[in-house]
């Protein structure tokens, strides 16, 4: 009975928490990409800089989003935006919002350590040999489609309550992401260098760590990027339910309050640490691979 | 049998022949067939052909990086049982690391393959510095492969070529990609680097790719033709013209007359082969 409960709210939640961040995870990605077109005066240009257009972007969203509050006047549906200001603030003042998100952050941080041990070795396996791949790869195709959100009951008769069950279900969401691009940068690495590498009496061990490692490793930063962005999303449905702490802990804590001023600040420091991390990805990328395509733009 | 080294030439072909397997259908085409070929410790070989006859196949038996169907590969009689640092390779498209810099490009093999065997680290830089102002490429150590000319990259992969110390120079139409006038000065330079004003003993043994009927006159001692469809040995032309040699030598009738020659043995296939 409770189960079954605990299964529907968690379908339920992990849905929204599911779109909301999917939102977020693209959005910022091609304004970053977006190039300034050089128009022929220059208040045209200023409207086409990027910072600008995000941030007209971002006031007309505060405005509509205001509109609605104010209309719908039902502040537990939809509290204002000052409102969810005044809680953000009250929420960082209180420590309180520090203390959740680095509970959740370091929980990303141990899901990706994880994942990443053991999609690189694997990935690299199975872009190396057909013959390994050929036993995994049906497996993987398998487990693939099953949503790591489907877990949480499961993990929840194993873990429990705590900290391991959100872990989990990061590491698995993020393993699939980085092991088939590092299978893919595996292979698609380039031939004619690993032949030039032989001619040079470099030992197959090296190759693989001196020229195919470089060349999959574009490939393989995009992979940590999709995973971290798919880990927190599902972070915050584990936390929902299996969790004592964290963000999804503190958004489902303060619904049951009826406290939608805080549910609010809870999900925009979401959004913002979301996107936080895929900025530092990007730069991380710009700095691990500076040879890589859209070097030159950087 | 004879001792390796003492009476036979650096590098032999015998009976060589390669097919490759399509890998859904399994359809077995000949690539190149029945290559002899014997080239002498010094010699400067220049192979011609047109486009898809096999120049880059033979090539790659050379270097070990791909095994005959038939027939055999010697190096100092020694059969060729894989890739080594005795042969060195420079690829068409130079096949430099993009994500590493000049220097550490042309020192690749000395820092991580056999070349660098039993040589001290300062060794090691010693001739990575050495090879590096060979090819006039002082300054532009830190630059990446991106950030280079194509006549610049193109030095970048003799000098990593030369810093490997190969007694076979193998050169898949190195300057291919070059405009002309690039390609008409590394010409030149080449010939230097390969010992052109030295003894024949103190020159390197050059296999050398090229589409351009000129170019192989300009360079090799001796011009190897190949015809198409299999792929196969149509002529081996001697240019006597003598060395060193410079720009004038383009002007000579003999070199004309070398030039002519090539052409008439291609000239029907090169035409077939864009029709
Ligand atoms: N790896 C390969 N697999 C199948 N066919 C190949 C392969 N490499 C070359 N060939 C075929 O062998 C022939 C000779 O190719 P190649 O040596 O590249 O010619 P060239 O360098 O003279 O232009 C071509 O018909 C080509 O299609
Ligand atoms: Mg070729």
């Amino acid at each position: 009975m409770t189960q079954s409960v605990a299964e529907t709210s968690a379908a339920r939640l992990a849905g929204t928490a599911e779109t909301g961040e999917a939102v977020h995870a693209v959005a910022p990605v091609s304004l970053v990409g977006t190039l300034p077109v050089l128009g022929p005066t220059t208040a045209r240009r200023v409207f086409r800089h990027p910072a600008v257009t995000s941030a007209l972007s971002f006031a007309c969203f505060i405005l509509a989003w205001w509109a609605v509050a104010v209309w719908t006047a039902s502040p537990i549906q939809l509290p204002s935006p000052p409102a969810v200001a005044s809680a953000l603030i009250d929420l960082a003042q209180d420590g309180e919002l520090f203390d959740n998100v680095s509970v959740s952050f370091v929980r990303l941080l141990i899901s990706m350590a994880a994942a990443a041990l053991l999609a690189l070795p694997l990935g690299f396996s199975m872009g190396l040999s057909e013959r390994v791949n050929s036993y995994v790869d049906p497996l993987l195709e398998m487990l693939r489609p099953i949503s790591g959100i489907a877990w949480i009951p499961l993990g929840l008769f194993i873990f429990g309550i705590g900290g391991t069950l959100p872990v989990f279900i990061m590491a698995y969401v993020a393993f699939f992401p980085m092991l088939l691009n590092t299978v893919a940068g595996v292979r698609g690495s380039d031939r004619k260098l690993v032949a030039a590498a032989r001619t040079m009496g470099v030992s197959p061990l090296r190759i693989v760590r001196l020229v195919v490692l470089p060349g999959a490793l574009p490939t393989i930063i995009v992979g940590v990027r999709i995973a971290f962005a798919g880990a927190w999303a599902a972070i915050i449905a584990a936390e929902l339910i299996g969790s004592p702490s964290g963000l999804g802990f503190a958004i489902e804590w303060y619904r049951e309050l009826l406290m939608s001023p805080n549910v609010f600040a809870y999900i925009i420091v979401v959004s913002a640490v979301g996107y936080t991390c895929d900025l530092l990805l990007q730069l991380l990328r710009r700095r691990l691979t500076p040879w890589a395509s859209g070097a030159e733009l950087a | 049998m004879e001792a390796p080294g003492t009476t036979d030439p650096k590098l032999r072909l015998k009976g060589v022949a390669k097919a490759f397997t399509a890998p859904r259908t399994l359809k077995r085409t000949l690539a190149v067939t029945g290559v002899d070929l014997a080239v002498e410790a010094g010699e400067f070989i220049c192979i011609v052909g047109p486009s898809g006859c096999g120049k880059s196949t033979v090539m790659n038996m050379i270097a070990g990086l791909d095994m005959p169907s038939s027939g055999t590969i010697e190096i100092n009689g020694v059969p060729v049982a894989g890739p080594g640092a005795d042969r060195g390779v420079m690829f068409q498209d130079y096949a430099l690391f993009p994500w590493l810099t000049v220097e550490e490009n042309i020192g690749f093999g000395l820092r991580n393959g056999t070349p660098g065997n039993g040589l001290s680290r300062g060794e090691v830089e010693a001739r990575v510095r050495e090879h590096v102002e060979l090819v006039q490429l002082a300054g532009s150590e830190t630059k990446y492969p991106h950030q280079l000319s194509g006549g610049m990259r193109q030095r970048v992969a003799l000098a990593r070529l030369l810093a490997n110390g190969p007694d076979v120079l193998l050169m898949d139409e190195p300057l291919g990609a070059l405009d002309a006038q690039t390609r008409l000065i590394l010409q030149t330079e080449l010939l230097r680097i390969w010992g052109e004003t030295a003894p024949q003993a103190a020159r390197k043994t050059a296999v050398f790719i090229t589409h351009d009927i000129e170019e192989a006159v300009f360079l090799a001692d001796r011009v190897v033709v190949m015809s198409r469809h299999p792929g196969r040995v149509r002529a081996v032309i001697p240019v006597d013209l003598a060395r060193p040699r410079d720009e004038h030598i383009r002007a000579t009738p003999r070199f004309g007359q070398l030039s002519e020659e090539i052409w008439g043995l291609i000239r029907a296939e090169a035409y077939e082969a864009i029709a």
